[in-house]
């Protein structure tokens, strides 16, 4: 009787991680401890070409609550002033010259490269995707995330997430039917204060853009809150008076 | 007879056409080069990234601008209205060169809850008619803004009213844009104007509304309308149901009142529509009918935009828009004005003197030789993303059709962005058109121009 006890309680020690690998939570976790739900930061672009050109961009951004990311390019001269909006699936870009915002889509990218307007204008995770399936793998998690939308721009991930730090390691986008249209690397973890630490680095690569890399790194992310008339059409030239 | 007599004594201003031609060929195969160099140098070894952070350090000042050098070659059309009235009293040949030089220079100061800006402007121009400068302050104004929700512009400014792309009917505060250039910068009217910003949950995310005086005086915005008044006009702005709409109005003053909707709403990711409308109350448009007399008439015109910007799986962008422009020409009052010329045409050349021509060439100067006078026209343009993987490399084309006359025009283009700051781009357009259609009567059959931006 006490061997059987013994055993029962042996076995339900082992599945105990496994039952308590609750995904939605786990990607949560994985939002919060890649960014403050409302912030400010500074990201460079670099847009790297088979022959190791590059092109580079440097964008402040800010984001509130679930739905709401605002970017300004910064550098180069040829962009500065630009700036991007998201208020959930709707977005627009301002160009100066032009003096007003059009619509854009996700689909399209306002820097050229591997990265499209979704991956600049990014909201958490959790917000965008449900979680299909979790499980242990390479040491850390495999999670599986489907669209909550068609209007998401990839219909599924597949998130390779560190098991310690639960950040991700690896992000492959795909589409409906399951081809891939890109891979993100998340590289070079670092403190940037405030207890966030993370990597600071992401790297994507793409089979629809062979031999093509886009680099972006991320400096000064710092909790912060904005009033909502800051995510409005008529503050897009204005974003800068934020620095 | 004259025309001859000037061609025999006509002198050329710097390189021929021929010398010309050769550097703008010179210039496009440079510019192609670039773009088939093969690209096989083998992929960096692993690299580590730095990001200096002296680069996003703030400061309250900022000077920048624009340079542009613009070299356009016209293949003349001797058959056209515009030819004979730009040209009857000389000879350039088939053909003309022009060189176009623009620089831009702009500057902020900012402290605190106010902002300075100002940008000028200066073009040259060198063609067969001369050299021309001119320089302009395109923008200058004073902001203040005590929060995220208000703020106070006063000084020379853009509003830039309205969501077509080619056209705006309803931009009552602005000067009209070039379709064949759409996204140019233009110059502003001088204004005091306030934006008053609202978000809210639910279905209405935002709402602004933004209030705009513009005074017409003596050398104050004096090519506005009918001087000595102060003219109020007003934009609301909403963000309903996921759709961009703005309302706006313009109060009776030194033009007559008007008011306008527009919209513009992504029905899918890929997908998005637009539409503007604008009533003009009280219109009164000249004309001349096919005796010559000049006639004119007032009414309540409406104008209309409707079109959509899709982008496929390929990256390829499409913009496609209808306007039909209640203040425009109808075909038998733009044959009026044709019939004008062609019997100040003949009477040149029989010796009975350039008056007639001289008339027709004050009203080219006004609406008749606006941009798009007459009533219907559609827009297609047709972009496509880096194609073969060529990254910075865009190859587009546009056609404008005159439905009331059957004319268009086609224009390929290809830009090439991949230097920082550099922007490069190869442009053609030819001209389509019977006799008596708007694109048939211009002073050109097409042009070739190169124009390399750099900003700084």
């Amino acid at each position: 009787m006490l061997q059987k006890l013994m055993l029962t309680s042996l076995v339900l020690l082992f599945a105990l991680p496994a039952f308590a690998l609750d995904g939605s939570v786990l990607l949560k976790q994985v939002d919060r401890n890649l960014n403050p739900e409302s912030y400010e930061m500074y990201r460079k672009l670099i847009n790297v070409e088979p022959d190791g050109k590059k092109k580079e961009f440097t964008l402040f951004s800010v984001k509130k609550g679930a739905d709401r990311v605002a970017a300004l390019f910064l550098a180069p001269a040829s962009e500065k002033g630009r700036s991007t909006l998201r208020l959930g699936e709707n977005m627009w870009l301002y160009i100066p010259n032009v003096g007003k915002p059009i619509r854009i889509t996700s689909l399209q990218s306002v820097v050229g490269g591997v990265f499209n307007n979704a991956d600049i204008l990014n909201l958490d995770y959790s917000t965008e995707y449900d979680v299909k399936s979790v499980m242990e793998k390479d040491g850390g998690y495999l999670l599986n995330l489907k669209a909550k939308t068609r209007e998401v721009a990839y219909d599924q991930l597949r998130m390779q997430v560190d098991r310690n730090r639960r950040v991700p390691v690896r992000i492959e986008c795909l589409t409906e039917a399951g081809m891939l249209i890109k891979t993100l690397y998340f590289k070079d973890t670092k403190d940037f204060g405030g207890g966030l630490v993370r990597p600071s680095v992401i790297e994507t690569d793409s089979p629809l853009y062979k031999g093509y890399r886009s680099i972006m790194i991320f400096a000064k992310i710092r909790k912060r809150t904005f009033k909502d008339e800051v995510f409005t059409l008529t503050y897009m030239p204005n974003l800068d008076s934020l620095r | 007879m004259m025309a001859l007599r000037h061609r025999a004594g006509g002198r050329r201003r710097g390189p021929g056409p021929r010398e010309q031609c050769r550097r703008l060929a010179l210039a496009a195969a440079i510019l192609l080069a670039a773009l088939l160099v093969p690209q096989t140098a083998p992929r960096a070894a692993e690299e580590t990234y730095s990001f200096d952070l002296s680069e996003i350090e703030k400061k309250p000042w900022h000077i920048g601008g624009y340079a542009e050098v613009r070299p356009v070659r016209y293949r003349l059309n001797p058959d056209g209205a515009f030819y004979k009235l730009r040209f009857y009293n000389r000879d350039e040949g088939d053909a003309v060169n022009e060189f176009n030089g623009r620089l831009q220079l702009e500057g902020s100061y900012e402290k605190g809850a106010g902002r300075l800006y100002v940008r000028t402007n200066t073009d040259y121009r060198r063609s067969y008619s001369g050299e021309t400068e001119k320089t302009s302050i395109y923008e200058g104004y004073g902001t203040l803004r005590p929060g995220a929700s208000f703020k106070l512009d006063a000084g020379k400014k853009n509003l830039k009213w309205g969501k077509g792309y080619a056209w705006n009917p309803a931009a009552f505060l602005d000067r009209p844009k070039d379709p064949d250039d759409p996204e140019l910068p233009l110059e502003g009217y001088i204004v005091l104007a306030a934006d008053w910003i609202r978000s809210f949950d639910g279905p209405l995310k935002t709402l602004s509304f933004t209030p705009v005086l513009l005074p017409v005086y003596d050398h104050v915005n004096d090519n506005f309308g009918t001087p000595n008044r102060i003219n109020a006009a007003a934009k609301l702005y909403l963000l309903l149901y996921d759709t961009d709409i703005d309302l706006m109005v313009l109060v009776d003053g030194s033009r007559t009142a008007r008011a306008g909707i527009d919209f513009s709403r992504n029905v899918t990711t890929n997908f998005e529509i637009h539409g503007e409308f604008a009533w003009i109350h009280s219109y009164e448009k000249s004309w001349i009918d096919t005796s010559g007399t000049t006639r004119s008439d007032t009414y309540e015109a409406l104008s209309a935009l409707i079109g959509i910007r899709y982008l496929t799986a390929w990256d390829t962008t499409i913009i496609a828009e209808y306007f039909h422009s209640g203040t425009g020409y109808s075909t038998e009052e733009m044959k009026g004005f044709y019939a004008l010329v062609a019997r100040g045409w003949q009477a040149y050349i029989t010796g009975g003197g350039d008056a007639l021509l001289r008339r027709a060439l004050l009203v080219a100067d006004g609406t008749y030789g606006r941009l798009n006078p007459m009533r219907d026209y559609l827009y297609l343009r047709v972009v496509q993303k880096e194609p073969f993987n060529i990254l910075y490399f865009s190859p587009a084309v546009t056609v404008m059709a005159n439905l009331n006359d059957g004319g268009y025009t086609v224009s390929p283009e290809v830009v090439y962005t991949r230097f920082t700051n550099l922007e490069l781009r190869l442009k053609a357009n030819f001209l389509f058109g019977g006799p008596d259609s708007e694109f048939g009567e211009k002073q050109n059959r097409w042009r070739v121009e190169l124009r390399a931006g750099y900003s700084f």
